[in-house]
């Protein structure tokens, strides 16, 4: 049995993660539930991110230039795919929309490791996140703090667009009948292009945010990409609050498990989505829906 | 009728094809930068190819969890020989491909309840899991992130005349023998009775669920031989670079299986393997050229997504395409002009003066089991949704050999009662009895092997499959019961299936046009044909719905004289809007109005029925305050 | 324009022998009808005569293989729904397609976002004074007539200048269809300009001014609502009805 302070540790690591998990996953899910895409791409672009931010931080100390470089080259990236190549796929059928997109995880890899060679880049904490930060009888490390801070305002940042703006209010209709939003006189196709951007800046900023604490490679996101499709299993296909609050579990599961059994940290995710499979198939917060 | 046996020497052409081509591989291809090994493990790939192929390109289920399957069946045949608890590499590398068809069956059991994106991301998921638990909880058996090194070869003889199957030469041969029985065994696969259930239900899955399959068992089993293919090239990959590596668990063995399946050509079974030789071809060679070493992957990746964009049927699919279409090409001219002067008639039938009552008699399983006098019965079904009561409390019962109508305003809940007879829809309560055997619960291919088959208001048909091979599969479903795995039968050698097919094929007048793939047929052949298949499960209910839609007042006719000659064997229900046609045809007639039942009797009595009319006027004429 | 050249009386809506296949299946042949300005013309036929797929084809929804749609004098066949809509046309599904996760009230903003004279809330309130009780309300908890009545409401809010009513009256109980009516009246009464398809024929006759009748996707029956009613043998034969 660990000690109280280690537990506790490891539910603020829990926190952390799942955090990042809630942001990469929401990028997913609302890429999933408009367009009805599943991103393979999506690891591809988690690395993006932190190599967006590995260069930056190279010639600027800012860490904040560093977030808004991000957010541009992103929505460049998310825009032009969408454009050249996400479009041509909307008709096709599902199976097709992965390849391509699994085709497009491959190229944006190579290419990095092409750019920056296959080797571990680190990436420096930002200065006014450095050291640690006593929390009553804990130390926990600055930035993992920031970390989650930083989150949970870009989560509450997409909370409002998705839910207190025309634009949310277009995406959420159009996750549940695109076909409808047409016939109301909105362009679903531009709305399309916009989530598509909107889901690749989330998980570039997730990916850059993420570069301070682990060695930056070109195949990161890889499992990433796999624990946040445990997310969206867990929260139910195309639900923004099911994304978050699956995010938030799957981080808690992995930590705390690792707390009593590093070696079984991970497997404990995927058992549990084995489970929710069978006793709850269409996810937490999910309806049958699209799929 | 024409009726082309495949059989003899022509038939084995691709299997012919394959052993020569792996006969002079060795010979030829080291010119064009091939060594022995690069074969060897082209063969490797090719071999778990196999199985996947029989899971995605003829199942259309796409799976990101391969890796899993490959390292399981690696890391038990290493174990077991490493660790020295088995001798032999052929007993551990049968228990190494077991294993992983035993792990198959688990993942699978899971993964199969779902369909599409959800399918893909299980799988893909359980690949990640596999890789966890091979690298920590298990790492004390398989060496973690380091695998197992020392992997034994295969030795074949005992004693002193055993010859160790070394690296190089022995060790191609031993793959490529290993390679053809594999590809031997996978296209008896396909060709067989499961393989057709297989590929039908790629193209429409509901309706394979409707004639009677049972469509998660069949996709289970297709599961599973994809992970006993896996497994065992998995168990070979160990022996062969005498090291069992960590990677063969991790989600990049999966992508590049789906890749080199895509390039090589999904679906034609050696897709893979030519796949697999672009792959490793493309690495080991473009490395050697300066500056282009590490883009190898990216000039790939680049590749592949052309290939999805604009050549979705890769290398292998596009040439049989092209063979086949040109080998083709009259056949389908002739069968789309017959369509074209078809439809410029505007009917789907050959002109008949006078109908002949055509003889029904059909080789077919016997009809009515039981000896009730009612054939099917509703008892107070009804359906809700939230609040609206689709169906409220219908009962009503089909006298056995009659032709029964259910008519009703739209709205009535006409096609929702419809869906419960045969439990494709469970109602919220009441129950449907056939021959007072409970339908209800059972589930909508249960219920087709009780004997309720549909025709439906909407085609539901395998489109790309010829008109022979739609009415196999329907035919097929009763005659095997829900789920059979006879792997290594011709899907054409059951002599009683294949007698009705004709007869039916005869009855549908559908004989000429028996071999034309069925998106080609006219609409009204089409109409006439998803008839057929519920008629080819025969069935002791038959259940028509709108089987009149769309036709031509020609084709009205020769339709109702068809149902006429079907209820001379069996008992019909049949919802339909033309209501001159359900005059003539029926001899008792339920009467639907919002969810109730408002009135069931003859023809005459329901011509006569006040309430009948006034529903047909409309709501607002019966409740409207005088 | 052209067309309007010297025609005093021109039609809002032309639809111009068109054809429309759905599936596979052919649905209507060489199908025409006109819709003047402020008038209310009911599609009635049987099951399957067409009627659904006509307003789908004027939505844009299903794309006719051949012949033209014009509004307003301007060709808009082949025009995606979206386009269609911001010119005026709004069709009201049968299956009314309410966004179930929004409320009533983010419902009506969705469809008021892209249309230049968009209604303010309170003046759909006054039409459908049950819509504001249950503004705040997920559409998936609404009965079946108050979705009907908010699929009407997102037609209105628009301005839409043609509405396509595609059975409005389907599956309600007859109390919420005699206060359906009463709306479609009133909206008749105004000037508003519809289209109507619906099983119940007496309850479209009500605020018709014209009628349609269709049968196997051709157009066999054009005139008033007394020029039917003054023929039962044409109520039976395309309606179905009295036998």
């Amino acid at each position: 049995m660990p000690s109280w302070p280690a537990l506790v540790s490891q539910a603020f690591n829990g926190l952390a993660l799942g955090a990042l998990l809630a942001l990469v996953s929401s990028g997913l899910t609302i890429i999933l539930g408009t367009l009805g895409v599943l991103n393979f791409a999506h690891g591809a672009l988690f690395a993006v991110g932190a190599y967006v931010a590995f260069v930056i931080l190279q010639y600027t100390s800012s860490f904040v230039l560093a977030l808004l470089g991000c957010c541009g080259v992103m929505l460049l990236l998310g825009i032009l795919l969408e454009r050249v190549i996400i479009r041509l796929f909307y008709d096709r059928p599902d199976e097709d929309q992965i390849l391509v997109t699994y085709g497009i995880g491959i190229v944006l890899v190579e290419c990095l490791r092409a750019a920056f060679g296959g080797n571990a880049q680190r990436v420096p904490v930002p200065s006014w996140g450095r050291g640690a930060t006593q929390l009553g009888f804990l130390i926990y490390p600055t930035y993992r703090l920031q970390l989650i801070a930083i989150i949970a305002m870009l989560l509450l940042g997409l909370y409002l667009v998705l839910y207190r703006t025309s634009v949310g209010l277009v995406v959420r209709a159009g996750i549940e009948n695109p076909a409808m939003v047409g016939i109301l006189g909105i362009n679903v196709r531009r709305a399309f292009l916009l989530v598509f951007a909107v889901g690749v800046v989330a998980v570039g900023l997730a990916g850059m945010l993420y570069a301070p604490v682990v060695a930056v490679t070109p195949d990161m996101g890889a499992n990433f990409m796999a624990q946040s499709f445990v997310v969206i299993v867990l929260g139910g296909l195309g639900s923004f609050p099911g994304a978050v609050v699956g995010g938030l579990i799957a981080g808690e599961i992995i930590s705390l498990t690792s707390a009593f059994n590093s070696s079984y940290s991970e497997v404990m995710l995927y058992a549990l989505m084995a489970l929710l499979l069978v006793l709850r198939p269409q996810g937490l917060f999910g309806s049958e829906g699209r799929v | 009728m024409k009726r082309v046996r495949p059989g003899g020497l022509r038939a084995c052409l691709p299997e012919f094809a394959v052993l020569v081509t792996l006969v002079a591989a060795p010979v030829v291809l080291p010119h064009a930068g091939f060594s022995t090994d690069l074969l060897t493990r082209v063969l490797n790939w090719g071999l778990i190819g196999l199985g996947f192929d029989i899971l995605f390109g003829l199942t259309g289920l796409l799976s990101f969890g391969q890796a899993a399957f490959y390292g399981a069946g690696g890391f038990v045949t290493a174990y077991l020989l490493v660790s020295g608890t088995l001798g032999s590499v052929w007993l551990a590398l049968a228990a190494g491909t077991l294993a992983a068809g035993v792990f198959g069956l688990m993942v699978g059991w899971l993964a199969v309840r779902r369909i599409g994106i959800y399918f893909t991301m299980i799988t893909l998921a359980f690949g990640q899991m596999a890789y966890f638990v091979e690298n920590s909880p298990l790492s004390k058996y398989t060496g973690g992130e380091n695998g197992l090194p020392g992997v034994p070869v295969p030795v074949i003889g005992f004693g002193q005349h055993a010859i160790r199957i070394s690296a190089g030469m022995p060790m191609y041969v031993l793959f490529a023998g290993i390679f053809f029985i594999g590809y031997v065994l996978a296209r008896r696969i396909v060709r067989s009775p499961v393989g057709a259930v297989l590929k039908a239900i790629k193209q429409n899955t509901g309706r394979v669920a409707m004639l009677g399959h049972n469509v998660p068992a069949y996709k289970l089993a297709a599961f599973v031989i994809a992970a006993l293919y896996a497994g065992l090239a998995g168990g070979l990959l160990g022996s062969f670079q005498s090291y069992m590596p960590p990677d063969a668990f991790s989600l990049e063995t999966s992508g590049q299986l789906v890749v080199q399946t895509i390039v090589g050509g999904a679906g034609t079974l050696i897709g893979p393997a030519v796949g697999a030789a672009v792959w490793l071809w493309l690495r080991d060679n473009l490395q050697l050229i300066p500056g282009l070493a590490t883009l190898w992957k990216l000039v790939l990746g680049i590749a592949f997504i052309v290939l999805v964009i604009g050549l979705r049927r890769g290398i292998c699919g596009e040439i049989f395409h092209w063979w086949n279409e040109r080998r083709d090409l009259a056949a389908l001219r002739a069968a789309e002009a017959r369509t074209a002067a078809i439809e410029a008639t505007g009917d789907g039938v050959a002109v008949e003066p006078e109908h002949q009552a055509v003889d029904v008699t059909l080789p077919l399983a016997a009809p009515a089991t039981g000896n009730s006098d009612i054939a099917l019965e509703a008892r107070s079904l009804a359906r809700h949704y939230g609040g609206l009561k689709a169906v409220d409390g219908v009962s009503f019962k089909v006298r056995r050999g009659s032709i029964h109508a259910v008519i009703g305003p739209n709205g009535a809940g006409k096609s929702t009662l419809f869906k419960m007879l045969l439990d494709e829809v469970s109602p919220s309560s009441g129950e449907v009895l056939l021959f007072g055997d409970r339908v209800t619960g059972a589930g909508v291919s249960r219920a087709a092997q009780l004997g309720i088959a549909k025709s439906n208001q909407l085609n539901q048909l395998f489109l790309n499959l010829p008109v022979r091979s739609n009415l196999r599969i329907a035919a097929l479903a009763r005659r095997r019961g829900p789920l059979r795995l006879d792997l290594l039968r011709p899907a054409d050698s059951l002599p009683e299936v294949e007698q009705q097919v004709d007869a039916i094929l005869k009855l549908l007048d559908l004989a000429e046009r028996a071999d034309t793939a069925v998106h080609i047929l006219a609409y009204g052949e089409k109409r006439r044909l998803e008839i057929g298949m519920a008629l080819a499960t025969s069935p002791n209910v038959l259940l028509l719905d709108e089987p009149l839609a769309g036709m031509s007042p020609h084709e009205r006719v020769a339709t109702c004289a068809f149902i006429r000659d079907i209820a001379r064997t069996r008992t019909i229900v049949i919802v339909e809007h033309d209501l001159d046609a359900i005059f003539g045809l029926a001899e008792r007639i339920t009467v639907l109005y919002e969810g109730r039942l408002l009135a069931d009797g003859s023809p005459d009595e329901i011509r006569r029925n006040q309430a009948v009319q006034d529903a047909y006027l409309g709501g607002l004429h019966a409740h409207e305050p005088a | 324009m052209p067309i309007s050249g010297g025609c005093t009386r021109m039609s809002l809506l032309e639809v111009d022998r068109i054809n429309t296949l759905y599936g596979d299946s052919h649905v209507l042949f060489d199908l025409s009808l006109r819709v003047k300005q402020g008038e209310v013309v009911a599609l009635l036929g049987r099951n399957g005569a067409g009627k659904t797929t006509t307003l789908r084809s004027i939505m844009g929804v299903l794309a006719p293989r051949s012949g033209q749609i014009r509004f307003d004098g301007k060709s808009i066949g082949g025009l995606p729904p979206s386009a269609i809509a911001g010119m005026g046309v709004q069709l009201v599904p049968e299956e009314r397609a309410i966004f179930g996760g929004l409320t009533v009230e983010e419902n009506l903003r969705v469809a008021a976002l892209t249309a230049p004279n968009a209604w303010p809330f309170d003046r759909i309130y006054q039409v459908f004074p049950r819509l504001k009780e249950r503004r705040k309300s997920a559409g998936r908890t609404l009965s079946g007539g108050e979705q009907q009545m908010l699929a009407i409401a997102r037609a209105l809010i628009r301005d839409a200048r043609i509405i396509l009513l595609d059975e409005p009256f389907e599956g309600l109980a007859p109390l919420i269809v005699r206060d359906l009516v009463e709306v479609a009246r009133n909206l008749a009464a105004e000037g508003r300009t519809m289209i109507v398809v619906e099983q119940n024929v007496t309850a479209a006759l009500s605020f018709a001014n014209r009628v349609y009748g269709l049968n196997n996707g051709h157009v066999v029956f054009e005139g008033t609502p007394a020029d039917l009613s003054a023929n039962p043998g044409l109520m039976r034969d395309f309606l179905g009805v009295g036998v």
